[in-house]
């Protein structure tokens, strides 16, 4: 099935971005994941129609995109899985809210129109964001920030471990749709006489995997306890990308810059 | 003797034994293959050896007697590796799995750190040190797998199916890896020519008995008592028959 | 169903961070008391699994489409409530950070609204009381266990579909995104859920029977038929559901008279100004409504982070005057630079190393 190679090719393209070299990924993942968080808290605390004062906060992904050199084809495609929701929500906008707000020439730009925009706006700004963080930061550098912002050891070995078993449990199911496939042309998901036994039979036999599993941790000692390797400190240079981006989001988010700058060229 | 088996029996639901009154010993730095067709009671030997299922009679390991108090002090000695390197190799990256059993049996940092250096080049696998499980290849895993129970220093090493799924070169360099160990190896697999390569002694089970124990070359070239126990003569002895 | 970060003020998103939070916290820690590092590799792989086995396509026959698994459900039968939450989190969050389903601010959001009605609600509001019941004992008790398996995931799957559905409308409300009426949204949300609650349940349904039959050990709740809990049981339902249905109501109208508007026009398809007289109301008189209403736009107030949710007239809305579109030009401008001169520089390393 489709979303299935989707998801693995998925995971592979994220891994390869995340395994490259660059300023950005070279950052400590704490450091990246706060100024995410506060990159993503200042664009949604943009006033819906506050379109232009939201439009600088496109610098930073873009300037991102660039020194960490991702291709940002890759993160508009993942836009289609948010952008439905947010497009729902946000189309009703113009019909609803028709209070004009300005007039060029013969084009009247009323309220809805503008808190449709600057809500999509803010739905790719902020999906750009987390996939800039996942894109130049590893799973497991991302779990160290995690532990060290103190989130229960237990949730985040969870999520290594998961995502360690993703990929096993992809193949499988592929695997195993494949299989179905070939014995059954023409259909196009699992027929409901299949429903139960065909996730079913992978349950059990995941279900002894696990045993598998706690089994090799148990030799080798296990008492609840996890290990990883050690993460880098904090650099200066670490702690001075925070407070730019600090101080820039802080600054973009009071005063107006587009309109600034567009006043001087107006007069 | 490194392990002893005394008249071990073994059942799930107390009719049907899986072992039936087993006894055998090996001696240390014996390297000894475990045959036998699917149910014969491999598994159930290699499981009741590490304390994961406990029957009747008396095993011992590494001159310890299997009980409770003697669990951690017997895991510790024993080194096991999995048929599915998926199950065995559950962190992120090689290296900190490597450093998870010695961790966990209290080893300091730099002892740990030490161990997995000198098991890494010993292997040839320096350059897997900080690679993810989930994008190294079969092989690779395989052998990363094989280096996680030599970080732990074992004196005895249990191995499930170490050669399935693997290409010929890979199974050729684990076969390899696997005569070079010193240690006392007890290895249950269908690969007869592997079990040649690397064993010289071979134990027979059937329907939870042990059938013949002896000399590798005698039983696996048994072609009467292989074929009466759901098993034919490894192909590299094949040819050899059919040209007589 | 999963939000999108746009969809929530951070106030909100805070809020719903801070509930999640804590539920985690209290999981983690019921857990560690039952020493259940057992537990740990069955909860990766069963979520790797619930993961994987999300992207299957089930066909829904006489249809041409197709329905998922519903994974809260699934995983609170499978590993109790506590690791099914925990598990469900593990799921979001790698949906969140490798997929962009759903957003990192709105991950809160989205474990409340999917893994905790699932995990739950789902489990001890139906799956606990119904397997322990002894309803249709008569049918033996292997039909019985069959019986109870379909109707414990099929009502399960749809109330937390309807629970989640109705929390994405209040967030939402509650953020100020929208100008959709509250009603309308509700109107629009609830039915579909309902449809696809059905049919998630079913699948479920059908995978939990597959494993009742191989091995029913791995259920919760399978052996404790005749426990003594029976009757303590129903009672704990009974309060469960009157605290449910409370807080749902009490949300429901904070939220519906936070925009009278939207109830209105949910209840009387826009009766516009006729409300008031049918109902022999005066706007005024109708103090509860108006008082939960100040208290609403007061939340809503502090909610927005700043808020000058400002209306078109005013001086505030300086983002849609001609000096900031020409200014947000100039800004685009310099977003095509910086990415050109990225690429330039981008080129001139490969060439120094070429």
């Amino acid at each position: 099935m489709d979303q299935l190679s989707q998801a693995q090719s998925e995971l592979r393209e994220m891994d390869a971005l995340a395994g490259m070299d660059s300023p950005v990924h070279r950052l400590h993942p704490l450091c990246k994941l706060l100024v995410t968080v506060g990159y993503i808290v200042t664009v949604v605390s943009f006033s819906k129609y506050d379109f232009s004062g939201l439009v600088v906060m496109v610098l930073y992904p873009v300037l991102l995109f660039q020194t960490a050199g991702i291709p940002v084809r890759l993160c508009f495609y993942k836009l289609r899985i948010v952008l439905p929701l947010v497009c729902a929500v946000g189309l009703a906008n113009p019909f609803l809210d028709r209070i004009p707000l300005l007039r060029l020439g013969g084009l009247t730009i009323t309220g809805g129109m503008v808190s449709m925009v600057t809500l999509m706006l803010k739905g790719c700004f902020s999906l750009m964001a987390s996939f800039l963080l996942i894109a130049t930061t590893s799973i497991d550098s991302l779990c160290a920030a995690l532990r060290k912002l103190h989130v229960p050891e237990m949730l985040v070995t969870l999520l290594l471990l998961t995502y360690r078993y993703i990929g096993v449990m992809l193949e499988q199911v592929a695997v195993m749709t494949q299989a179905y496939k070939l014995r059954a042309p023409g259909q196009k998901g699992i027929h409901i006489s299949a429903w139960g036994s065909f996730l079913g039979q992978l349950l059990l036999r995941s279900m002894d995997r696990a045993e598998e599993l706690y089994n090799s941790m148990r030799l080798q000692g296990f008492r609840g306890d996890f290990f990883y390797a050690d993460v880098p400190a904090c650099t200066g240079a670490d702690v001075g990308y925070v407070l730019a981006c600090a101080a820039a989001f802080v600054c973009a988010r009071a005063v107006n810059l587009p309109a600034l700058l567009g006043s001087l060229v107006v007069r | 003797m490194m392990i002893e088996f005394e008249k071990v029996s073994f059942s799930y639901d107390g009719e049907r034994p899986i072992l039936d009154q087993v006894s055998f010993s090996i001696g240390k730095g014996e390297s000894v293959g475990l045959i036998g067709a699917n149910g014969a009671g491999k598994s159930t030997i290699l499981k009741l050896l590490l304390g994961l299922l406990s029957g009747q009679g008396s095993i011992t390991v590494a001159g310890r007697k299997m009980c409770r108090e003697n669990l951690a002090e017997i895991r510790q000695k024993t080194g096991f590796v999995l048929q599915d390197s998926d199950n065995q190799m559950f962190m992120p990256t090689v290296y900190e799995d490597m450093i998870f059993g010695p961790r966990n049996y209290g080893l300091s940092k730099e002892e740990t750190e030490r161990r997995v250096d000198t098991v890494l080049a010993r292997l040839g696998l320096t350059e897997l040190k900080h690679r993810y499980n989930h994008k190294i290849s079969g092989g690779e895993k395989r052998m990363a797998a094989i280096a996680t129970i030599l970080a732990m220093e074992p004196e005895i090493i249990l191995m499930d199916e170490p050669s399935t799924a693997l290409d010929p070169v890979n199974r050729r360099t684990v076969i390899n890896t696997i005569c070079a160990l010193p240690q006392t190896k007890l290895i249950a697999s269908h690969d007869l020519d592997m079990i040649l390569d690397t064993c010289q002694r071979v134990i027979l089970l059937s329907h939870g008995k042990i059938v013949a124990d002896g000399d590798a070359q005698t039983i696996l070239r048994d072609k009467a008592l292989l074929e009466a126990n759901r098993m034919e003569l490894p192909f590299c002895l094949q040819g050899m028959a059919r040209s007589r | 169903m999963h939000m999108a970060d746009a969809l929530l003020a951070p106030a909100v998103a805070a809020t719903m961070y801070a509930a999640s939070a804590v539920t985690v916290g209290t999981c983690v820690k019921s857990l560690k008391k039952e020493e259940n590092m057992e537990k740990l590799p069955t909860m990766a792989v069963a979520s790797a699994l619930v993961f994987a086995g999300q992207m299957i396509n089930y066909t829904i026959p006489g249809t041409g489409s197709s329905g998922h698994l519903c994974g809260g459900m699934m995983l609170s039968a499978l590993l109790g409530p506590q690791a099914g939450f925990l598990s469900m989190v593990v799921i979001l969050t790698i949906q969140c950070l490798f997929f962009a389903d759903g957003g990192l601010m709105a991950l809160g959001a989205n474990c409340w609204n999917m893994a905790f009605y699932g995990c739950f609600v789902g489990y001890y509001l139906l799956w606990r009381p119904i397997m322990r019941s002894s309803l249709f004992a008569k049918l033996g008790s292997k039909a019985a266990g069959r019986v109870k398996i379909m109707l414990a995931s099929v009502l399960g799957c749809v109330l937390t579909l309807q629970l989640g559905a109705f929390s994405v409308v209040l967030e939402t409300a509650a953020s100020g995104i929208t100008e959709l009426p509250f009603g309308v949204f509700v109107g629009i949300m609830q039915p579909i859920h309902l449809a696809i609650g059905l049919v998630e349940g079913l699948i479920t349904s059908a995978v939990l029977l597959f494993v009742y039959e191989a091995r029913p050990e791995l259920l919760m709740d399978m052996n404790a038929q005749n426990a003594s809990g029976g009757r303590f049981s129903l009672k704990a339902t009974i309060v469960i559901l009157a605290v449910v249905t409370a807080l749902v109501g009490g949300a429901l109208s904070l939220g519906a008279s936070g925009n009278p508007d939207g109830l209105e026009w949910s209840l009387f398809g826009n009766a516009e100004s006729g409300y008031s007289e049918n109902m022999g109301l005066d706007e005024e008189h109708y103090g509860i409504a108006s008082g939960a209403a100040d208290a609403a736009a007061a939340i809503q107030e502090k909610t927005a982070f700043l808020p000058d949710y400002a209306f078109a007239d005013s001086d505030s809305a300086v983002g849609t005057s001609v000096s900031g579109l020409i200014g947000s030009g100039i800004v685009a401008g310099v977003a095509v630079l910086v990415c050109m001169a990225g690429g330039f520089f981008r080129k001139k390393k490969v060439a120094a190393k070429a």
